[in-house]
């Protein structure tokens, strides 16, 4: 290209930016909401929307057949009761923590776009911060959408909506509460298993062991040793905790003849292990972001 | 305003000092970065962007501590890294605007300068495609544009003409040396081609296992010397001789005949030799030093003392 074409094509002008410069907490949040939008696939092509889209759908049907149930028989009947909701979709939840964290972090890692961040206006927490965050929303959504919408459907269902939120309205709170804390849990968990490589197919297989297995082996261990100081071995498993941390939200007992209710520990401790254990995998993902090299 | 001073910077890694007490003082320009690979350039400019802890030494940005206030800094600040950093899976125009809200440019803004700034690099209908089928051409100018797009003051551009074809490179180097001159942008360039420099700089540094070797305007470094290059249509052998009749120390350079320039009066001498031999004076004119020859005959340690910094 001679001096002349490349003048006549880019010589528009140079324009100075003079507006302004919203520095450091601007930058966080754009991370934050383009990241929120990476994890449900917004702005990007059908093949990402496939797997967290569907997901979410998933986590969706409990809530729709105690609707449709509901619907059909609106006396009183609660097949599926907001404080046992996440023992039907905890596989879902973990799925959706394994499909998303290695796209959220591991992208970032593998494009080597990471330095292109760092060297602008955040710090290298503030990302890990933005993304912790973002994972977060997109896990509240999955459990607290499904949760209000069992909740306005029962109400509609019956007989009479004011009655209906005087005698429930205390199930919201612990809707909320209950589903921050197992999303900041989840949300944890997966993001540090996450940051640790830039191969999505290491990370996803391993964020889904974390729940699955340890799950399972938290399970088959109590069923061998559960008894007394034994019974604590159910803390070993990710799901249970969830579920939980959930009863205790809601005050709830968990069903008769359930491994939790064998286990019969304050029901404070599962929400005290997942605050502690989200802690815990923050200072870690911190921890990554202060080193990873770029 | 001094754009860059460091004192004593220092980096090790754990085999080797990839930075060693490095003072700096740098005034704005389009700044040429040389020096062989594992000279330290790349790391120097890795700490500047606060990307890299130095293991001691300090070192500030267009007055401001790289490493207490560097989001503050990097409002102000581009980056071009050598290696790929772009994700495939979004366009140009999702990317750099994205970008471009990171360095602190509230949407809206961020929105409409990256309009503007990929023209300005030269993407056009492309940019709203996913970036999976981009051609390392139209890679290099979405990474240009990224680092230009928050109307920087001061741009690090690592190696930008890596992996482009010769008319890519002429095109990147275009881009660059108007966006120092026209834009105003103060730019940092790093190079292993001494060409390109010298095509795009006004100032070089060279750095050497981690130590500066010379920082100097291109000017000095390219300072017209005192010889002369005599081109003739004809027998330049005729010339050297009649010269030389007049005690006039000639060497032969190719088609060139060089001469030592003491005084004035050796241009009328030439001029009267050309005239008697009649012969056509193709050329003559006071040949410049070139970077390639500096670089020959000073070898980097005879300079290490002197060099002022």
């Amino acid at each position: 290209m001679s001096e002349s074409t490349v003048g006549s094509i880019y010589d528009l002008g140079y324009k100075r930016y003079e507006g302004a410069r919203l520095g450091r907490r601007h930058a966080i949040w754009a991370l934050y909401i383009y990241s929120v939008r990476g994890v449900f696939g917004i702005g990007r092509s059908l093949s990402s929307k496939v797997g967290p889209m569907g997901l979410a759908i998933i986590a969706l049907l409990p809530a729709v057949v105690q609707l449709g149930t509901a619907a059909i028989a609106p006396e009183d009947i609660e097949v599926v009761e907001p404080a046992q909701y996440y023992r039907f979709i905890e596989v879902v939840l973990a799925a959706f923590c394994a499909v998303v964290a290695p796209e959220l972090v591991g992208r970032d890692q593998r494009m080597q776009t990471l330095s292109l961040y760092f060297s602008r206006a955040l710090r290298r927490q503030d990302y890990a911060l933005a993304k912790f965050a973002a994972l977060i929303t997109g896990m509240l959504a999955i459990t607290v959408i499904p949760q209000v919408i069992m909740f306005v459907g029962n109400g509609l269902a019956a007989n009479d909506f004011g009655d209906y939120l005087q005698d429930k309205w205390t199930d919201l709170p612990s809707v909320l509460g209950s589903a921050i804390l197992l999303s900041g849990f989840i949300a944890s968990i997966g993001l540090v298993i996450a940051a640790q490589t830039p191969r999505r197919a290491y990370s996803t297989v391993a964020i889904l062991a974390a729940f699955v297995l340890a799950s399972a082996v938290g399970s088959s261990l109590f069923e061998a040793a559960g008894q007394d100081v034994g019974r604590f071995v159910l803390l070993i498993s990710p799901f249970h905790i969830v579920n939980g941390l959930t009863l205790w939200f809601f005050d709830a007992s968990p069903e008769v003849g359930s491994q939790l209710a064998e286990a019969d520990l304050p029901g404070a401790a599962y929400a005290i292990e997942a605050a502690s254990v989200a802690l815990l995998m923050l200072a870690l993902l911190l921890r990554r972001y202060g080193r990873i090299s770029t | 305003m001094t754009l860059i001073r460091t004192v004593r910077l220092t980096k090790r890694f754990a085999r080797v000092t990839a930075l060693d007490g490095l003072d700096l003082e740098l005034e704005p320009g389009i700044i040429g970065l040389v020096g062989a690979n594992g000279a330290g350039k790349s790391t120097l400019i890795k700490i500047l962007l606060g990307l890299l802890q130095p293991t001691s030494g300090s070192g500030e940005v267009m007055g401001f501590d790289v490493f207490r206030q560097g989001p503050e800094l990097r409002q102000f600040v581009g980056y071009m890294p050598e290696h790929d950093c772009l994700p495939t899976e979004v366009s140009a125009t999702e990317f750099v605007a994205h970008m471009a809200q990171i360095s602190g440019l509230p949407r809206a803004a961020a929105r409409e300068r990256t309009a503007e700034t990929l023209r300005h690099v030269g993407l056009f209908e492309e940019r709203y495609r996913e970036m999976r089928g981009y051609s390392t051409g139209m890679k290099q100018r979405v990474k240009l544009a990224q680092a230009l797009v928050h109307d920087p003051r001061l741009m690090f551009l690592d190696e930008p003409t890596n992996g482009l074809d010769p008319e890519g490179r002429d095109e990147m180097l275009q881009l660059i040396r108007r966006i120092g001159m026209e834009f105003g942008i103060a730019i940092v360039l790093s190079s292993h081609l001494l060409s390109e420099i010298e095509r795009v700089c006004d100032h070089l540094v060279e750095i050497e296992d981690g130590r500066l070797v010379r920082s100097s305007s291109m000017t000095a470094l390219t300072a017209p010397t005192s010889v002369l290059a005599i081109e003739v249509d004809g027998d330049a052998g005729q010339l050297a001789d009649r010269l030389r009749e007049q005690d006039v120390a000639v060497s032969r350079s190719g088609r060139f005949l060089l001469v030592q320039k003491e005084d004035d009066a050796l241009l009328d001498i030439i001029r009267d030799s050309v005239v008697d031999l009649e012969l056509g004076l193709v050329r003559l004119e006071q040949s410049r030093r070139r970077l390639e020859e500096l670089f020959q005959s000073l070898p980097a340690g005879e300079e290490q003392e002197g060099s002022h910094v």
